[in-house]
Parts: structure tokens; sequence; C-alpha cells
């Protein structure tokens, strides 16, 4: 390294020395300048200034039925929180006890939790869905209640004389266990509301929207100066907007044919899927409650006998009885293994091992082929049917129509029902413990088979588009998924005019259903069950001069005959379908 | 050859010194930065929180101190312009890793971000006081400054293009006191340099008065010939007036599109509300602050770099002006110390390089706690030794590590 070193003078290391302290004196003056001399205007500033992240909550979508009536609506409602830290001894417990209908202790013990907390500066939820008055009273004594914050948050509204319950489903508050389930991408916290049931749920990621946030500068006194800096605020983003397959006059109309009733009623659109009605009874009042389902009165419906927050259409599981013997029919025409023309002698009464099987009228229908026994639903001849098949292939053509499988409709939880095969019955009886017994009340849709009220439907939709129906949905789109059954032509004719037979034919089970205008085709059931009297069964369709259809399923629970007692409610459909008036 | 390397540069370090005037300061200034890492942010018991990285890196940064005591200090010498053309080399070769936020300044290895552009200061500073070391004679005056700041330029451009404002002018402002301290007169700087901070002192008339004030104080010392003296006053003058007079016929839009020209990762409206929360939070501390994790203001309020470029409003709020005076009287005896312990340097090379690394320690200090009350607009400069960020702990670090190597070489 070169040595060529001159020795610095101290001057210059003076110099530079001076010049640094300098600068250091200048910067310090201006930190005294600050921190001592005008120390109280800032130390003000700080006390009396503070800057709110406040939380805007996103109105969730609203809901139309088909023809753009609203189901489901939002409402402006309050809901009142306050920041700990805010909270000082002058703060009125009192007027805020009075107002919100809470304890003052409660208030207290809440407050003072929170302020244990480094979340300390963000606001607490102390009541939500308060009115305008409430809030006004509040605000009028703002002085006392230094802290608090008021924040609109909208509300479902019901405006509709439908109620659609059900589909619609209900909101909750998110819970501590929610939370961690919940998908990160949609980012909920604490106190935030959510789809629990129904397409509520279903469409929870498109209803919900995004919220948004704005900064507000708050006073020592809790007075919010307002929006703090604009570029900094976050508008909330309302949710989608869903157009329901719900026509609402139709939805009004079933829920009136069920009222006071046990069942559930469906009505679609065989070629599109479209769900036109979907009811089930007995329901609640989603317009009882303001905001999200009340803890306490989700636990008493849910612990309630006739189970209202229940979903009959999609989780009621009931034998489908008679209903099932289309699907058994096709079995047949498709096989060949029996000839359509094959007849059987109904006495009333058949023998098989030691058990003596009954026909529902027991003196017997005489001599019946497939179309008689379809017509008259007689129970012998499929008695009788089933000794040429086996449990495989009955399970299959079961399997075919859907029967076993989940419809897919856009629901959470739908049911699969139950359609017994060799597995399940080795399971439950052990291979020897049942026999060719069993397979008599199968074919009947009785002893082990359940299916959903909406499976049913799905078969009558399948028949009443010859194989090509629309999968069953609640949103109007414009892309129809299809749900194929590639059967022959002379199947599926066969079977549905056995089914116009069932309506128009002199003494069919499903005369009562008959429309005034319209051609109707349909199959009853009475489904025995151990709770009482049978469910009683209808399912079928109607085809208007322009071509539309509409479909139904409709079971009443221990409601007796399928042809006294749902039939009729059948036809009331189909004639408002077709546009008839009648009381 | 490896071996040969190691024989060439390295030494057991014997005889060993701390020069605890240098040491002890910096000790205390890190223990003040992890207490208010530690009470300022959540979950600080964690080795991912702020404290926990930050201590991490502070062990990574006295094991490189320890290490940088055994390199010869001729390393440095005779591989100045090596380091300087592989400097340049990385910083080309950071556009090429595309960060996010749009400034490209980090290079990831694995899941660690390290910033070149801060060990870059050492290496300007080396290849600086290479190059002035180097000089036959002093008679080229302006061919030597001109050069002197086209070397430490050309990094600093690179990385203004970054674009870190803040690392360039480091890089710039390093230049001024080496060549101070290699002999030129602070009039020829003047003649140089004056002009320029003219124009930047211009934007703030008690600015540009303290400027001018001091431009005669340093005429008036240096003596130059009177019409050399009156010739640079007046230039400084015509620059300044004639740059507030442009600046203030300016429409806003084309204020800020220059603002933003400087210094993109800022929007100015922005930076304005960071100050005026910078400045309440420091003025509402008082004489002895709300004490330890107390401070309302920059817990509650949207400072977003509060553990790193606006710390020292978290201590101004804490610790009051007791928290600021303790600061800056460590880093007073820190640049004493340097200085003083560089004109004692018998080594032309290790001294200039001792002045180099105080000034980017001074001028880090003097930014970083001038903007934080409005003196300095915001450059994003972090506070030495205090603020949160690794790499920048650790070249601070190498900085004194290698200061405290030449001091005890000093007569080799």
């Amino acid at each position: 390294m070169p040595r060529n070193f001159e020795s610095i003078p101290n001057s210059r290391k003076y110099g530079l020395i001076f010049l640094c302290f300098g600068l250091y004196i200048i910067l310090y003056l201006q930190y005294f300048n600050l921190q001592v001399r005008n120390y109280s205007k800032y130390k003000g500033k700080s006390y009396s200034n503070s800057v709110r992240k406040i939380p805007l909550p996103a109105p969730r979508g609203i809901i139309y039925d088909r023809n753009g009536i609203p189901i489901v609506d939002n409402m402006p409602t309050y809901e009142v929180k306050v920041i700990p830290v805010d909270v000082n001894e002058k703060f009125n417990y009192l007027i805020l006890s009075n107002e919100l209908n809470i304890p003052q202790s409660e208030l207290i013990s809440k407050i003072e939790n929170a302020n244990k907390y480094s979340s300390k500066y963000l606001p607490i939820l102390l009541k939500r869905h308060l009115d305008f008055e409430v809030i006004s009273r509040l605000s009028e004594n703002r002085l006392e209640l230094p802290g608090i914050l008021f924040t609109e948050l909208p509300a479902r509204t019901y405006p509709s004389d439908s109620k659609l319950t059900h589909v619609i489903g209900y909101l909750r508050t998110v819970s501590g266990g929610f939370l961690k389930n919940a998908s990160k991408e949609l980012n909920y916290n604490r106190d935030d509301i959510h789809g629990f049931a129904g397409l509520e749920l279903f469409y929870e990621s498109d209803l919900r929207g995004v919220d948004g946030y704005e900064y507000h500068l708050v006073d020592n006194k809790g007075i919010d100066h307002g929006i703090l800096l604009d570029e900094n605020r976050f508008s909330p983003k309302k949710g989608k907007t869903l157009i329901l397959t719900i026509d609402h006059g139709l939805q009004v109309l079933v829920e009136n044919l069920l009222d006071s009733l046990k069942g559930s009623i469906i009505c679609s659109n065989p070629k599109t899927g479209e769900i036109f009605a979907m009811a089930s009874a007995p329901d609640y009042n989603l317009d009882s409650f303001v905001g999200p389902i009340p803890n306490e009165l989700w636990s008493n419906w849910n612990t309630d006998v006739n189970r209202p927050l229940f979903n009959r259409a999609i989780n009621g599981l009931y034998p489908p009885g008679s209903t099932l013997k289309l699907a058994a029919s096709a079995m047949v025409l498709e096989t060949n293994k029996v000839s359509p023309n094959w007849s059987v002698n109904c006495n009333g009464v058949y023998s098989f091992g030691n058990h003596k099987y009954h026909c529902w009228k027991k003196t017997g229908h005489g001599n019946v082929n497939l179309k008689h026994a379809i017509k008259y639903s007689c129970n012998i001849y499929f008695y009788q049917l089933i000794q040429h098949f086996n449990l495989k292939t009955w399970v299959e053509y079961m399997n075919d129509f859907g029967y076993g499988f989940k419809t897919g409709i856009d629901l959470e939880f739908e049911s699969s029902g139950l359609i017994p095969n060799k597995t399940y019955l080795d399971e439950k009886y052990t291979s020897r413990g049942w026999a060719r017994g069993n397979l008599l009340s199968f074919v009947l849709g009785q002893g082990d088979v359940l299916s959903t009220p909406l499976q049913v439907l799905k078969m009558v939709n399948l028949i009443a588009t010859n194989g090509m129906a629309g999968k069953l949905n609640l949103l109007k789109s414009d892309n129809i998924e299809i749900d194929t059954l590639d059967y022959s032509n002379k199947t599926w004719t066969f079977i549905n005019d056995a089914m116009w037979n069932v309506v128009n034919g002199q003494k069919g089970t499903g005369e009562k259903a008959k429309p005034n205008k319209g051609v109707a085709r349909g199959k009853t059931g009475t489904a025995e069950n151990p709770h009482g009297e049978p469910h009683s069964w209808f399912t079928g369709y109607t085809t208007l001069k322009n071509g539309e259809q509409l479909s139904v399923a409709i079971v009443i629970e221990n409601g007796g005959k399928g042809s006294q007692v749902a039939a009729p409610v059948a036809k009331k459909i189909f004639n408002y379908f077709a546009g008839v008036k009648v009381d | 050859m490896i071996k040969e390397f190691f024989k060439r540069y390295t030494v057991f370090p014997a005889n060993y010194k701390i020069t605890f005037g240098i040491i002890f300061p910096i000790l205390l200034l890190i223990i003040i930065s992890l207490m208010i890492l530690f009470a300022a942010n959540p979950n600080s018991f964690q080795l991912t929180s702020f404290f926990g990285k930050q201590s991490v890196w502070f062990g990574v940064s006295i094991v490189s101190f320890l290490i940088v005591q055994s390199v010869k200090p001729h390393f440095y010498y005779e591989n100045a312009y090596i380091l300087y053309g592989l400097l340049i080399l990385v910083i080309i070769s950071t556009s090429l890793f595309d960060a996010a936020g749009g400034a490209s300044r980090w290079i990831k290895f694995g899941g660690i971000q390290f910033q070149p552009s801060e060990i870059g200061k050492m290496v300007v500073v080396f290849a600086l006081a290479k190059f002035l070391t180097d000089l036959r004679n002093l008679s080229s005056v302006y061919k030597t400054i001109t050069l002197s700041f086209i070397i430490t330029g050309i990094p600093a451009l690179l990385v203004f293009k970054q674009p870190d404002l803040g690392t360039a002018l480091v890089y710039i402002f390093a230049t001024i006191p080496m060549l101070i301290w290699r002999g030129y007169k602070p009039s020829n700087l003047f003649v140089v340099f004056g002009p320029f901070i003219s124009i930047i002192a211009a934007s703030n008339i008690i600015f540009f008065s303290i400027w001018m004030s001091f431009v005669v104080f340093v005429l008036y010392f240096t003596r130059p010939k009177l019409i050399n003296a009156i010739g640079v006053f007046i230039s400084n003058i015509v620059f300044g007036t004639i740059t507030t007079l442009i600046w203030n016929n300016l429409y806003p839009h084309q204020k800020n599109r220059i603002l933003t020209f400087l210094d993109p990762t800022k929007d100015p409206m922005g930076a304005g509300y960071q100050i005026i929360q910078s400045k309440t939070a420091i003025g509402s501390g008082g004489l002895f602050g709300v004490g330890l994790g107390n401070g309302t203001q920059t817990q509650l309020r949207f400072l977003p770099v509060r553990n790193s470029d606006f710390i020292i409003s978290v201590i101004g709020e804490e610790f009051g002006l007791f928290g600021i005076s303790a600061i800056l009287i460590c880093f007073g005896i820190v640049i004493y110390w340097m200085i003083n312990y560089a004109q004692i340097t018998r080594n032309q090379f290790g001294s200039l390089s001792i002045i180099g690394f105080s000034s980017i320690i001074f001028f880090h200090t003097l930014v970083n706690m001038g903007m934080a009350v409005g003196l300095f607009p915001v450059t994003g400069l972090p506070l030495p030794f205090i603020s949160y960020g690794g790499t920048f702990l650790l070249s601070m670090f190498l900085i004194i590590g290698i200061t405290q190597n030449f001091i005890n070489n000093n007569f080799r």
C-alpha cells in the first residue's frame, strides 16, 4: 500500500467535526421545538385526534324470482360499536343500557375485558339491527358516550308474499369454529354474518360482496369528524344479484296448499330442470327476526319435533311407494325378459314363502297386464313380476333414474336416499337374513327404499322428456345441463301412455289430478310407514297445448291415499299452470 | 490459489484493541432499537417477528464484525476496483430480479432478501479512497473532483434508477468529506457542487438561508481569491433563485410529476401525511415521552414504516426529547471518534475510508431524523443501528468492523 501519507491538519479534523455537530444541533433544535416549545399543541392534537378505521359492511346480493319480483331484499339497520380505549369515567352506561336493553354490568364487563387486549383500539360490537330512532337518541347523548360508533348494517328483508323459507335459508353470525374452517378468500372477520342454509349458504361467495372501510377522524369526545382521507376509502362491493327459477305466484299457491300440513311440493320444468316452486312444511317465518337468526330461536326450532328447519324437499327421506313402479316398468320394457302383455290374475292376495302379500284393493284387480298394473297401481302384478328379476338388475334401473344419488341441485346437504343393494343388505341383515321377500317390498317402493321428493321429481322429468331432463336447479341460467337416460322410445312411450291412463283412464288412481285444461299424466303412491297413516304421494306432469310442461312431486306426510289426498293437490297446481281460475 | 489468497489477505488478529468510543454507543443504540421493535409489534417472542428477525440479523452482524477483523486492510485497497466493478454488475443484475412493488433493489437467496446497494456503500467508498490515495499530486483540482464524482455518480445513478433516491444521495454525499479530507479546499468543491445544493435548498427559504450562510462561512474561512469567492456566491444565488422562480411557476400536477420522478415510490400527498403523523407523534412525546409501548400515535395511526424509516417517531413519542438526546449523543460520539481515528490512522487509504464511512452514518442519521420532523423530504433512508432491516444493519456493522480493523492495523 502506498505510504504517501500526509498528516491531516487539526483544522481539517475539527472543521468536519464542527460541521457534523452543527448540523446535529440544528436537528436537535427542531426536536426541541416540537417536543418542548410546541409540546402542548402536539399533545392536544394527539389526544383529540385519532384515526379510526371504520368498516363498511357490504349489502348481500338481492334475490329475485324468475319474473323479477324481489324475494329477498336489504333494509338499512344500524349497529352500535364502541372503541374500548376511548371509554372513560364519563361514560354513561345507564343511557346505553336502557337503549340497547342490555344490563349495565354486562356492558361494563364486556368493555373492560376488551380493554385488556391490544385490540382495544378496534371497535367491539355491542348490539346489532337497531332502528334509526334508537340511534338518533343515542346520538343526542354522544357527549356522554365517548368512543361510541354507529355503523349502518344492511339486514335481510323478505318483501314478497311467498315465504320460500327453506330454499332461501337463513344467516348466522360467524362462530370461532366456522372462522377456522372458512375459506380464506372470503375474508371473514369476527361478528361477520354468513349464509348458513339454503341458497344463502350455497351462493354465499356470490351473495356476500366485499366489505369496505374508511378512515375517520374521531376526537376525544368520541365525535366522528367524518372521512379523513378520501383516497384511503374502500367502498363496499354489493353482493351479486341472484335471479331464481322460482315462479312467485306458483310458490305462493304451493305454500298455501301445504298450509297446516306436513310434507313437500316441488314443481319444475322437465326440459330445463328449472324449479318453479319448492315448499316444505312445516316451515318458519324468515321475517320473524332481523338479521342473522338468533341463537335461541335457532336451537328451539332445531329441537322442535316437527323440524321446521328441515327442508323435506331435499332431505325428507320417504318410502317412494308406488311411484317407484314407474321405474320398475322401465326395467320390464328395457330388459324384454317379460312381455308388457304378460298378465297376472290379481285376487287381492299373493303368497310368497310363509307370507301373504296383499294388494291395496282387497277384492283384487282381476286380470292385469303392465299397463293396467300402473293404472290401478296393482301390487300383486309387481309381486309376481319381480320374481323374474334379481336384486342387481332392479338396483341398476333404480340408479339409472337417480335414486340413491344426489340430483345435484344447487342447495347444500342434499340427501341421496337409499336404494338397498347387496352390500347394504348383507351388512344390515347378514347375507342369510334377507331374501327375495325383501325385493317384493322394494319394488313397491317400500321396505328399506327411501327417496327424497326431489328424486321422485327427477324420475318424472326423465319420463316426461324421454330421458333428456334438465338438471334440477334454482338459479336462472342460459346454460341448461341435461341429465340423460338412454332408453328406447318404445319404453318412454309406454310409460307415458300408462301415466296418461292413471289420470285420464276410467278408474285410474290419479283421476282426481285431472286438470280442467291441459293433458296430465301421473302416478300416485301410498307409502306405508311406521309413523301412522301412509304418506300420500303424487307425481306427474301436465302438458299444455303450446307444449309447455310442468312436473310435480307431492308428498303429504301421513296424508293417507295418494289418490285421495295428493292427487287433488296436483290438480290445483296443473290448473294454475294452465291459467284456469278455480276457487 | 485459494490458499494463497487467504495467506495474502488474512491474518489472525493479535493485540486486539476495541475502540470503546465507537462500540459502546452503538451497542446502546442496538438496545434501544430492539426494545422499540419488541414493544411495538405483536408476537415478539416468535422468531418471525420484527424483534426476532432483527435479533437474528444482529447476531449475524456480530459474527461478520468478528470475521472482518482477520482481513488485512490492503485486501480492500488492492481489490477496490474489482469490487467496484462487481458492484456495478450486481446492481445491474438486480433489475433482472423482478421484485414486488416495482422497486428492484433486492436479491433473493432462498428465503432471504438481500439489498446489494447497502453493501455497495462500502465498495463505493473503497473505490474513491483508492482513487484519491493513488493521486500523485493535487494539481489538477477540477479534473480530480469531477472524476471523483463520476466514480460515485455511476453507481448512484444505477441505484437511483432502481429507484432508491436515498442510497444514491448517500453515494454522492460521501464524496465531499473524502475530497476535503484528501486536501481539496471546500471552495473548490463549492464551485462544482454548490449550485446543485442550491437548487435543492431553494425549495425552502429557511434552508436556502442556512445554506447560503454556510457558503459565506466556508468562503470566509477558506479565503479564496476575492473574485472567485464572489463568483461562487453569485452562482449559488442565481441557481437557487432561478429554480425557485421556475418551480413556483409550475402547475401543481407538473410539480407532482417532477417530485414523483425524483422519488417514484412515494406519492407526495401520502408522504406529507406521514410527516404530519410523525411530527404529531414526536411532539406529543414531550421531554420524557409516554413510556415504552404506550405511544398511541405511533401504534394506532398508519405510519406504515414505523419499524424502519419512521422508527425515530416511535422513539420521540415514547422516550421524548430525552430519548432523542441520547440517540443524537450516541451518534455524535461515534462520528467524533471515527473522525479522530481517521486522523490518527497513518494510512491514506484507511484514513479516507473511515471518513467515507462516518459520512455515510452521519448522512443517514441527519436525513432520517430530519425527515421525521419535516426538515427533509421523505427519501426512505433508515436510521443506522436502529431501523428494522437486515442488510442495512449488516452493512453498518461491516462498516464499523472494517473501521475497527483499519484502526488496529494502524501503522502498517
